[in-house]
């Protein structure tokens, strides 16, 4: 029986070319848009993570508490003995120190007169030491648009459009105006080792990346830092390893009064990526459920013009014995084969896009020139696992769902009146 | 002989409205096994209604009709589908062939609700093709038939079974007389070959002509029951 309705759906393009068509559209829709905004999302997250909150980041109360304000003077001190620990502690992850900081760059003509100034974001890192990581996970070498890698503390890098706007080229001196972690004014110039732009536009507008000693010294932050950044070791953020963590760590510090204890914060915890996250891993779920909604109304439709137009069979079928259990049970088996037809169809098609996507992603700079959030500003999809199969099984629900709600039609049909119907 | 249909007083009413329109009133009629009989009377004179209560397509209002041995009014839905299923073979005025599907699959698709194994499908459609002389056009689609060759396919799906009845209405309405003097001898010959009850709702002279027993229906009721022309076998 199978395979002659599987002739019956293969012959009759009417029956099912439009379910079809209408459930691989449904299926690759959803794993694409699934595809981008899940990767989209994690991108965020991730560069959240990267720039600013780590997997985990620990920082003094006080600190914690203004946080919006970069305020060094509130910083850890005795840093150094505290990484150490926590590497001892908790080898599973990465422990680097950071310093965020504002002022102004000022940068001199060859008179040493001042021909362009503006407002820096400064992020101090260890550029220097290989073995910290950073500037891998960072991707400064390849962020790198002209020059190099500062080969020492005297030498920074600065944001590309940052340095077009200030004229600033290779090898130029730039003076950085500040406050120490004292209060007092801060003086520094540096030598511009190259010019980056990380595709973050609120980094690329304004950033200046030094080397973490030279910061330390330049802010009088000696053995001091305002954030240390914990990385998981395989580069994947575990959101419940992390709460854990936080938790065990903190426990340690609860009895303990002082304002400039450490504490730790998850990623989840920071900039309102909870939610981001959330989203990020409900956005399949979240595609599914309109998915199969909307396509088992469409279906459900199509089933029904669909019955219409069979009507005349089905009353053969009657007619020749078949129970209406068996027609409707036959409907729900042609949908099923249909459904997976289509779906599969669907799954390629998406995964195909997918995959583009994912490759070569959308340019949003444009859009997110302004903005001031953490942001790619080439959007990408992410291929999982799960969007190998995440369009397809709801792809043949829709189907046969659509399908069992027009097919009930047919236990209203009076057998009495099959010959007058059948005459027509 | 075997009597395989048996109604008695059976009265069949449909509601019209606030009132009620009685298609047969109080019919008595039997059949045995190998008849080859028809209902004749004008439009609404209650030969569909009988071909419907005979095809346990429908139940009396009351009386009780008996086909095979079962009670049409206490069979349940799938109890009757099981008896077409089965025992009864239904030609329809149109052909009524399933357009997408091949002369044998068409033909076939009696057996595959019997699930009839493969090999004895494939034997007893081809047979059955061979009885209305359509073997060669085995893999043709319907729209590839004339309408005689159509109702011929129809025949051979009703008769694929092997059924104990079958039912036709007004099988010749849509033949030119050529077509409906070759159908009608296709199937006065299986109906002495296979020993079938044929049963026929007409209008048609020419369907008359090779009726071995002609009932006449009016307004519902019987008013004559002629054996081989002109010999009354039931009032």
């Amino acid at each position: 029986m199978i395979k002659f309705l599987f002739k019956g759906i293969i012959r009759d393009k009417s029956r099912s070319m439009l379910p079809i068509i209408v459930i691989s559209l449904g299926v690759s829709l959803t794993i694409v848009l699934s595809g981008f905004l899940s990767g989209a999302m994690t991108d965020m997250v991730d560069q959240n993570a990267k720039f600013e909150t780590g997997h985990v980041k620990i920082m003094s109360r006080a600190y914690a508490d203004n946080k919006d304000q970069l305020p060094n003077d509130l910083a850890l001190l005795g840093v150094d003995s505290l990484v150490a620990n926590l590497q001892v502690n908790y080898p599973d992850l990465q422990w680097v120190k950071r310093i965020r900081f504002g002022g102004l760059l000022d940068a001199p003509d060859g008179n040493g007169e001042s021909k362009g100034q503006g407002p820096a974001a400064g992020i101090a890192i260890n550029l220097l030491d290989a073995s910290s990581g950073e500037v891998e996970r960072m991707n400064i070498s390849n962020s790198i648009v002209s020059g190099n890698l500062p080969k020492n503390a005297k030498e920074a890098l600065i944001g590309d459009e940052f340095a077009n706007k200030l004229n600033l080229k290779i090898g130029d001196e730039v003076t950085y105006f500040g406050t120490t972690m004292n209060g007092s004014m801060t003086f520094q110039n540096f030598i511009i080792s190259g010019t980056i732009r990380f595709g973050v536009a609120a980094m690329d507008r304004g950033a200046i990346l030094l080397d973490i000693t030279a910061a330390q010294e330049m802010l009088d932050m000696e053995d001091g830092t305002g954030e240390i950044l914990g990385f998981y070791n395989n580069g994947v953020y575990d959101d419940k390893a992390a709460i854990a963590l936080e938790t065990a760590f903190n426990k340690r510090f609860e009895n303990n009064p002082d304002e400039y204890a450490p504490e730790m914060f998850t990623l989840r915890a920071q900039n309102n990526l909870g939610d981001l996250l959330d989203y990020a891993n409900n956005m399949s779920a979240i595609f599914v459920i309109i998915f199969v909604g909307a396509m088992s109304v469409v279906l459900w439709n199509t089933g029904l013009i669909g019955g219409l137009r069979r009507y005349q069979e089905f009353g053969i079928r009657l007619a020749l014995g078949e129970s209406k259990g068996s027609i409707y049970r036959s409907l729900v088996l042609e949908a099923t084969l249909i459904g997976i037809i289509g779906s599969l169809v669907g799954t390629s098609l998406g995964l195909i896009g997918a995959f583009y996507l994912q490759n070569y992603g959308i340019n949003i700079e444009g859009m997110v020139d302004n903005s001031a959030m953490m942001m790619p500003t080439v959007m990408r999809a992410k291929v999982t696992p799960d969007l190998y199969y995440i369009g397809f099984i709801p792809g043949v629900f829709a189907m046969v769902f659509g399908n069992m709600l027009s097919g009930i039609g047919i236990y209203k049909r009076e057998t009495a009146s099959l010959f007058k119907e059948l005459e027509v | 002989m075997e009597k395989i249909i048996s109604l008695s007083h059976v009265t069949k009413k449909f509601e019209v409205g606030d009132g009620y329109f009685t298609a047969l009133n109080d019919v008595s009629l039997s059949f045995n096994a190998g008849e080859f009989a028809g209902f004749v009377g004008p439009s609404g004179s209650g030969k569909t209604t009988l071909l419907n209560i005979i095809g346990s397509l429908d139940s009396p209002t009351e009386g009780e009709a008996m086909v095979m041995g079962r009670d049409i009014a206490k069979l349940s839905h799938k109890d009757s589908a099981k008896l077409r299923n089965l025992h009864i073979g239904f030609i329809f005025q149109v052909f009524n062939l399933l357009p997408v599907y091949t002369v044998f699959e068409n033909v076939e698709f009696a057996l595959l609700l019997q699930d009839v194994p493969k090999e004895e499908r494939k034997k007893a459609v081809m047979e059955a093709l061979e009885w209305v002389g359509l073997e060669s056009m085995a893999n043709k689609r319907p729209d590839k038939l004339s309408g005689g060759e159509g109702q011929r396919v129809a025949i051979a799906r009703a008769m694929v079974k092997r059924p104990k009845i079958l039912l036709a209405d007004e099988p010749t309405a849509n033949l030119d007389s050529a077509n409906a003097h070759a159908i009608l001898k296709t199937m006065k010959t299986l109906n002495k070959e296979l020993g079938t009850t044929f049963l026929f709702s007409t209008h048609d002279e020419k369907v008359m002509a090779y009726l071995d027993r002609t009932v006449s229906l009016k307004d519902g009721k019987v008013v004559s029951d002629v054996a081989n022309k002109d010999q009354q076998v039931q009032a």
